[in-house]
């Protein structure tokens, strides 16, 4: 089976950017930020594949990069270099070549993304089955009782009352608010989900919650997703593989299980080991 | 008792694993130079004392974790043979799909979801429709002696020995064709540690190669075709391994 998602050389740096920028920064220098010009250096060289389907970690700290890899997977951010090969039924796609239109294409239809922080990724504005309704009108459902139909499919789907799908979800919990945000992205049943940092911050009955609905969405849909946690337990629940990362360079990677007993870095050994 | 003579599903060669510690800058040794066959059809004991490493080798076959040095060939279904130590991640997993299995003393598994569908996964993972997964999924857990109104609910609040009924439910369920054990009924009680004999020796008749690491001489004597012994590893720096006397 060919990966769905095939990146290579990902590279993000904000600044300047001068020739030692990658040389003068990462795990060895114990710094992301060029000590000659002071350009930080979100992401290096990141490489990896994913096959459909399959969930991939990305774990680190604060500051090591993972949330700038879907950010940039997702176009909210442009790469500085490096390429990421996203093959959808029998077309390839070489995301950071497209054209503006053709990314926001791709973004609206065959991608979905949830943020940690649900202001990003909802419309407080409008109503919670607006905000699913929005991207369902990109997709060409324009019958209004279709388009609420398969809201509330969706909402149901995801445990939010269907009753106050006309609220603005700044009147809900933040577990209900990322619920909500999970409706949106499966809207159009894409086959790519990128999900950074979604159960941080939220109690640990909601948390529980939240990674069953993922891990059933997984199942049910077979969508391929990274997640993006610095947190170890969501680790070991979802992903089959993972990538540790620290000063945007991916320092390890390895079967999800090698990676939480076997961990071959110091920085990888003192995250385990600080968390089990 | 199968011929000798059959090729190998499973051939280790000079597996050692060592842990390199970088905070404490100590290599602290597990396993070394073993070397190992498994058969089709058979089971291999391996003994030794505590220390000497015997899971490790279970967990370097299964890729837990990351072997030191050595190969661990192993002859998949399609008849190529892999080096397990080197074949590529997404392989790796397609093998633990598909061809192998590991059943340790401790249930890992998703929470919050019923025993029975807990052991009917591996069978949903390789495509099978849920109800028939489930079915199978119950009348193994029947054969195990798990109580009927358990199936239905979350093993976390389970005892020991339900648990470990459950864990192996869930590793024999999809029949892999090389089973790694690492002490599978050290909490059952006699009865159930017998229909646990029964069903392996069912397993061997069907073909499926085993290797295992039983607590109880009386497991090894009742299944094992080959035993081997295992040291432990030379010390490589000061540290030492746990000493064995101490326990036994």
């Amino acid at each position: 089976m060919k990966p769905i998602l095939d990146v290579k050389g990902l590279t993000r740096i904000h600044g300047t950017e001068c020739p030692s920028c990658l040389d003068m920064t990462g795990p060895e220098h114990n710094t992301n930020v060029c000590p000659a010009c002071g350009s930080v250096v979100a992401a290096a060289n990141v490489s990896f594949s994913l096959q459909p389907g399959e969930i991939l970690g990305i774990m680190g700290e604060s500051g090591s990069g993972k949330s700038t890899v879907v950010k940039t997977l997702y176009f909210d951010q442009a790469p500085s270099r490096g390429s990421a090969i996203f093959r959808d039924d029998d077309q390839s796609h070489e995301l950071f070549n497209l054209n503006g239109a053709e990314q926001r294409w791709l973004r609206n239809h065959r991608f979905g993304m949830v943020y940690q922080n649900p202001n990003l990724g909802l419309n407080f504005g409008i109503s919670a089955g607006g905000n699913i309704a929005e991207r369902l009108l990109m997709n060409d459902l324009n019958h209004y009782g279709d388009i609420r139909r398969r809201a509330s499919e969706l909402l149901t789907r995801t445990d939010v009352m269907v009753s106050r799908m006309d609220e603005s979800p700044k009147q809900f919990s933040g577990g209900m608010q990322q619920r909500v945000q999970i409706a949106k992205a499966l809207a159009t049943r894409p086959p790519l989900l990128y999900l950074d940092e979604v159960t941080t911050g939220l109690d640990l009955s909601v948390q529980a919650r939240i990674l069953d609905l993922i891990l059933e969405i997984q199942h049910e849909l077979g969508t391929a997703m990274i997640v993006v946690t610095h947190d170890l337990g969501v680790i070991r629940l979802l992903a089959s593989r993972t990538l540790v990362m620290k000063y945007g360079r991916v320092i390890e990677s390895g079967l999800t299980d090698q990676i939480l007993e076997d961990p071959q870095q110091a920085y990888t050994q003192q995250l385990v080991a600080s968390t089990l | 008792m199968t011929a000798i003579s059959e090729t190998p599903i499973l051939d280790v060669k000079g597996l050692a694993k060592q842990f390199s510690l970088h905070e404490q800058n100590e290599i602290v040794p597990s396993c070394s130079d073993v070397n190992m066959l498994a058969f089709p059809g058979q089971l291999a004991a391996l003994l030794g004392p505590t220390g000497a490493g015997k899971s490790s080798v279970l967990k370097c076959i299964y890729r837990t974790y990351l072997p030191s040095e050595g190969t661990v060939h192993f002859q998949r279904a399609d008849g190529e043979v892999v080096d397990l130590a080197r074949i590529s991640e997404q392989d790796m997993l397609q093998l633990r799909r598909s061809e192998l299995g590991f059943v340790t003393q401790f249930l890992h598994c998703v929470p919050r979801r019923p025993a029975e569908e807990v052991v009917a996964e591996p069978l949903i993972l390789r495509g099978m429709a849920l109800a028939d997964a489930v079915a199978q999924a119950r009348e193994l857990l029947r054969r195990l002696n798990v109580p009927e109104r358990l199936w239905r609910l979350p093993p976390a609040t389970f005892s020991g020995g339900e648990k470990q009924r459950v864990n192996l439910a869930r590793g024999l369920i999809a029949k892999p064709r090389l089973l790694l054990l690492d002490e599978p009924t050290a909490s059952l009680d006699k009865a159930t540690t017998g229909q646990v004999i029964e069903l392996l020796r069912e397993f061997k008749q069907a073909g499926v190669a085993m290797v295992a690491i039983f607590h109880d001489p009386e497991l090894v004597k009742a299944l094992a075709d080959t035993e081997y012994r295992l040291a432990p590893p030379q010390s490589l720096t000061h540290s030492t391994p746990a000493p064995e006397a101490m326990q036994s």
